[in-house]
C-alpha cells in the first residue's frame, strides 16, 4: 500500500518536474528540476527493487552530471531570453508530435506480454537470498567483464575529449610544481633568529620575503 | 572464457593508453611520433584480426567470425589511410596534437567492438565508444567556429539517435526477455513472439543505425559535419564509421531479426530509394567539394542498402564488396581534396580544380579515376560495387530497386563528370602547393586499387562471400 | 514485484518521460543546454524501462545494462558540455539555428 502511494506520488513529481525542465524560463531552474526528477526516478528504482542503481543514480546524476550542467550554465554568459524566442512558434508542432508519439507508445506497450519462452531465455536470473548490490557485482565482474572494461574506456575517451577541447595553458595560469615543493630544504625556508626582548620586528629587520614573481610558463604542446 | 578473441581490441586500446602516457610525459611536440605508433597499432591489430581464430566469447557478447574479420580489416584500413592524410594537414592547421591519434585509436576500438557485437549491450557500448571519439574529432579544431559547430550539430543529432536506438533496445529486451542475438533469433522463429512492441523496438533500433550511416531521412547532419570538420576527420567519417555502422546494421538485421524480414524490409527499401534520389539530386547544386562528397556518400549508402533490402546472402555479399570499394575510393578522393592548397590555405570550392590537368596532371588523373569510379563507369572498382548489389536485387526479385539504382547513378554521374570536365577542359589557374609525400602515397595506392580492381576481384569477392555466408548461418 | 504497482505503470511513466524529452528537444531548438538536459531525460526513461523489465522478468541483465547506460550518459554529458563551451568561446552564443555559416 505504501509502495503504491509512493509510486504514484513520485511518478507525478517526476513527470511534472521533467515537464518543467523543458519549459522553464531560467536554465538554472531547469537544472534544479532535473535534479528533482532524478531523485524521484531513484525512488521508482527503489520500488522496483533496484537499490544499487537507485543510489548510483543519485550519486552520479545529482552529484556529478547535474552539477556539471549547473557549472556550465553559470559559466557561460548567455542571453536566455533570446533563446526562447522560438518557443511559441514550435509549441504546436512539438505538442502534436509528442501527442502522436505518446498515443502510439501506449497503444504498443498496452499489449505487453512475455515472449513465450522468456523465462528460459533469462541469462542472469535474479538470485534469491543475495542483496541486489552483491548480485549485480557478481555479474558485472564476471559475465559482463568485457562490457565493463568497454565502459571504462568510454569514460577515458570522455575525459580525454573534455580535456582536449577545453583545456588551455595560459601564460598566466599557475601550476603546482611538485618537484620544487619536494626539493625545498629546511635551510632555504627556515631561518632561526634570536630576538631581543622588547625590540620590534621592524627594528631587527625581519620582514616577510617579497613573493617572487612566478616564472612565465612556456607554452608547450597544448598551446594555440 | 575465451578472452583471446578480443585480442585486437585489447591491443588497440592498450596502444592508445601507451601513446597517451607517452604524449603527456614528453613535453615536446609528439604528434608525428604518436601517429606513427598509432599506425603501428592499426597494423598490429590487423595482423591479430587475421590470426586469431573465430568463435563466441565473453558469455555470448562477442563474436569473431569471417564477417567481423573482413569488416575490421576494412575499418583499420580506412582509419589508417585517414590518419596518414592527417599528418601534414594537422600540422599546417595547428591541430597537430598527440590526442588526435589517441582518440582515433579508441574510436576505432569502438568500431571493432561494433563489428563483433552479438548482444544488444555490446552493440550499444561499441556504438557509443565510436561516437564519443567522433564528436571530439569533429570539433578538434577548437578555435575554428565551423569545426566546433560541426561537433555540436553532430553531437546533438547523434545523441538523439542513440537515445532512440536505446529505447528500441529496451523494448526489444522487455518484449523478448533477452538481448543476446542468438537467443533473439531463436525466439523470433516463432511468429507469435513478434509482438507489436518488439516490432516497434526493431524500428527504433533501425532508426538509430540509419542515422549513423547517414541514410535519408536521417542525413541532415552529414553535409554540415562533412564541411565543418577538419578534412582528414571528414575522410575518417566517410570511411571507417560508415563501414562499422553498416556492419552493425547487417548483423543486427540478418541474425537476430532475420526472421522478421517482412517487418523491416519495406522500411529499408524506402530509406534506400530516398537516399539514392537525394544523393543524386542534392549534390548537383553544390559548390563546396566537401558538401558534394557528403551528398555523394548519402547516395552511396542508398546503393549499399539495396543489398540489405534483398535480405539474401548475395545481397550481403554485394554490400560488403560495395563497402570495400567505397572505403578506398573515398579515402583517395579525400587525399586529392586535401592536396588542394594554395599558399598553405586549404581550398574547398569545386571551381578551384579548374584546369588541374595542366598544372598537376598526376593529381588530376587520380581525381578523374575516383570520380569515374564513383559514377560507376566500367571497368573501375565503383562499377563492380554497383554491379554486385544490382545483381543481388535482380536475383531477389526487387527489380524496381535495381532500376531506380541505375537511373539515379546516371543522374549522379552528372556531377562527378562535371568535376572531370572542370579539370581537363577549363582554363588553368594558379598551381597548388607541392604535394606532401603522404598524400601522393594514399592517392596513388588507392588510385591503383580503384583502377585495377577488375584484374583481381576474386579474393575480395571470395572474402565477402564467406563473410555473408556466416551471417546466414 | 510484491505490490500491485505493475510493469504497465512503469512503462507508461517511462513513455511519458520519453515523449516529454523529445518534446523538449523540439521546443528548445535554439537552446543547446536544454537539449542536452532533454537527452538526459530520454536516457532516464530508458533506464526506467530497463529496470521495470528487469524486475518483471526476474532477470538482472536489465539492471546491468541500466548501469552501463548511466555510465554512457555521464560521459555524453561531459563531452556535450565541453563542445558547448568551445562553441560558445568561438561564437559568443549557444544558438544553433540562426547560424548561417553552413547552409543548403
Amino acid at each position: 500500500m505504501i509502495a503504491n502511494i509512493a509510486f504514484y506520488v513520485c511518478s507525478i513529481i517526476l513527470l511534472a518536474s521533467a515537464a518543467l525542465v523543458v519549459s522553464s524560463r531560467n536554465p538554472v531552474h531547469s537544472v534544479l528540476f532535473l535534479i528533482l526528477s532524478f531523485f524521484n526516478a531513484a525512488v521508482l528504482f527503489l520500488i522496483a527493487g533496484a537499490e544499487f542503481l537507485a543510489l548510483i543514480l543519485v550519486i552520479v546524476y545529482v552529484g556529478a552530471v547535474a552539477v556539471l550542467f549547473l557549472f556550465v550554465v553559470m559559466m557561460l554568459d548567455i542571453d536566455f531570453a533570446e533563446l526562447r524566442s522560438g518557443f511559441q512558434r514550435y509549441l504546436p508542432v512539438g505538442a502534436t508530435v509528442g501527442a502522436v508519439l505518446f498515443v502510439e507508445l501506449v497503444f504498443v506497450l498496452g499489449g505487453w506480454e512475455f515472449a513465450p519462452q522468456a523465462p528460459v531465455l533469462r541469462f542472469s536470473p535474479a538470485p534469491a537470498n543475495v542483496s541486489n548490490t552483491a548480485a549485480l557485482g557478481r555479474l558485472l565482474y564476471t559475465d559482463y567483464i568485457f562490457l565493463f572494461q568497454a565502459a571504462g574506456i568510454l569514460l577515458l575517451v570522455a575525459m580525454i575529449g573534455a580535456i582536449v577541447l577545453t583545456l588551455r595553458d595560459r601564460k598566466t595560469s599557475r601550476h603546482q610544481s611538485i618537484r620544487a615543493q619536494t626539493d625545498r630544504t629546511v635551510a632555504e625556508t627556515l631561518e632561526l633568529v634570536t630576538v631581543t626582548v622588547g625590540a620590534g620586528v621592524k627594528e631587527i629587520g625581519i620582514l616577510r620575503p617579497k613573493p617572487v614573481d612566478p616564472e612565465p610558463v612556456e607554452e608547450v604542446h597544448h598551446g594555440n | 572464457m575465451n578472452w583471446v578473441l578480443a585480442l585486437p581490441e585489447i591491443v588497440l586500446s592498450l596502444v592508445a593508453m601507451v601513446i597517451l602516457i607517452f604524449g603527456v610525459l614528453r613535453q615536446d611536440d609528439s604528434f608525428f611520433l604518436s601517429s606513427m605508433f598509432a599506425l603501428g597499432g592499426f597494423l598490429l591489430a590487423a595482423l591479430l584480426v587475421l590470426t586469431t581464430g573465430s568463435g563466441i566469447g565473453y558469455h555470448g557478447q562477442f563474436v569473431a567470425d569471417a564477417f567481423s574479420s573482413l569488416v575490421k580489416i576494412l575499418i583499420l584500413a580506412g582509419a589508417g589511410l585517414s590518419l596518414i592524410l592527417s599528418l601534414d594537414y594537422n600540422r599546417h592547421n595547428h591541430i597537430a596534437r598527440f590526442e588526435f591519434p589517441v582518440l582515433m585509436l579508441l574510436s576505432v576500438t569502438g568500431m571493432m567492438v561494433m563489428a563483433s557485437a552479438s548482444n544488444l549491450m555490446t552493440l550499444y557500448l561499441g556504438l557509443e565508444l565510436q561516437s564519443l571519439g567522433l564528436y571530439v574529432l569533429a570539433a578538434f579544431a577548437r578555435d575554428d567556429l565551423r569545426s566546433s559547430e560541426a561537433g555540436l550539430k553532430y553531437f546533438v543529432l547523434s545523441a538523439l539517435a542513440s537515445g532512440l536506438l536505446l529505447y528500441g533496445v529496451s523494448l526489444v529486451y522487455g518484449f523478448s526477455g533477452t538481448m543476446d542475438f542468438a537467443a533473439l533469433a531463436r525466439t523470433l522463429t516463432i511468429p507469435q513472439s513478434a509482438s507489436p512492441g518488439l516490432i516497434v523496438g526493431i524500428v527504433f533500433v533501425l532508426v538509430g543505425l540509419a542515422f549513423k550511416i547517414s541514410a535519408v531521412p536521417f542525413h541532415m547532419w552529414t553535409p554540415d559535419v562533412y564541411e565543418g570538420a577538419p578534412t582528414p576527420v571528414t575522410a575518417f567519417f566517410s570511411t571507417a564509421p560508415k563501414v562499422a555502422a553498416f556492419a552493425l546494421l547487417l548483423r543486427t538485421m540478418a541474425t537476430p531479426f532475420g526472421h522478421q524480414l517482412i517487418a523491416w524490409q519495406t522500411l529499408i527499401i524506402i530509406v534506400s530509394v530516398a537516399s539514392m534520389i537525394l544523393g543524386a539530386l542534392a549534390a548537383i547544386g553544390q559548390s563546396n567539394i566537401k558538401r558534394l562528397m557528403a551528398y555523394s556518400s548519402i547516395g552511396h549508402m542508398g546503393y549499399a542498402l539495396i543489398g540489405l533490402a534483398v535480405g539474401t546472402p548475395e545481397g550481403v555479399r554485394g554490400v560488403l564488396i560495395y563497402l570495400i570499394v567505397y572505403v578506398f575510393m573515398s579515402a583517395g578522393t579525400f587525399a586529392c581534396i586535401i592536396a588542394m592548397q594554395r599558399r598553405g590555405r586549404p581550398l574547398e570550392l569545386i571551381t578551384d580544380l579548374n584546369g588541374l590537368s595542366a598544372t598537376d596532371p598526376a593529381l588530376a588523373l587520380a581525381m578523374a579515376i575516383f570520380m569515374f569510379s564513383m559514377a560507376g563507369v566500367p571497368p573501375l572498382a565503383g562499377f563492380f560495387g554497383k554491379l554486385y548489389v544490382f545483381l543481388a536485387a535482380v536475383q531477389g526479385g526487387l527489380w524496381t530497386l535495381a532500376v531506380i539504382g541505375v537511373l539515379t547513378s546516371v543522374v549522379g554521374s552528372y556531377y562527378y563528370l562535371r568535376i572531370v570536365k572542370l579539370m581537363y577542359f577549363d582554363a588553368p589557374e594558379e598551381p597548388f602547393d607541392p604535394r606532401p609525400t603522404a598524400l601522393s602515397f594514399v592517392a596513388g595506392a588507392t588510385g591503383l586499387f580503384t583502377a585495377f580492381f577488375f584484374v583481381f576481384p576474386a579474393p575480395f569477392v571470395g572474402a565477402a562471400q564467406a563473410a555473408a555466408k556466416v551471417l546466414f548461418g | 514485484m510484491a505490490t500491485e504497482v505493475g510493469l504497465g505503470h512503469y512503462l507508461v511513466v517511462s513513455a511519458i518521460l520519453l515523449v516529454l524529452a523529445i518534446f523538449g528537444i523540439f521546443l528548445n531548438r535554439k537552446n543547446v543546454i536544454i537539449i542536452l538536459m532533454s537527452i538526459e531525460l530520454m536516457l532516464l526513461a530508458v533506464n526506467l524501462n530497463l529496470v521495470a523489465f528487469s524486475a518483471a522478468l526476474g532477470d538482472l541483465v536489465g539492471q546491468v545494462f541500466a548501469m552501463f547506460v548511466l555510465t554512457v550518459a555521464a560521459a555524453e554529458a561531459a563531452i556535450g558540455l565541453a563542445i558547448v563551451v568551445i562553441y560558445f568561446r568561438n561564437r559568443g552564443s549557444i544558438q544553433v539555428e540562426d547560424v548561417n555559416l553552413m547552409k543548403g
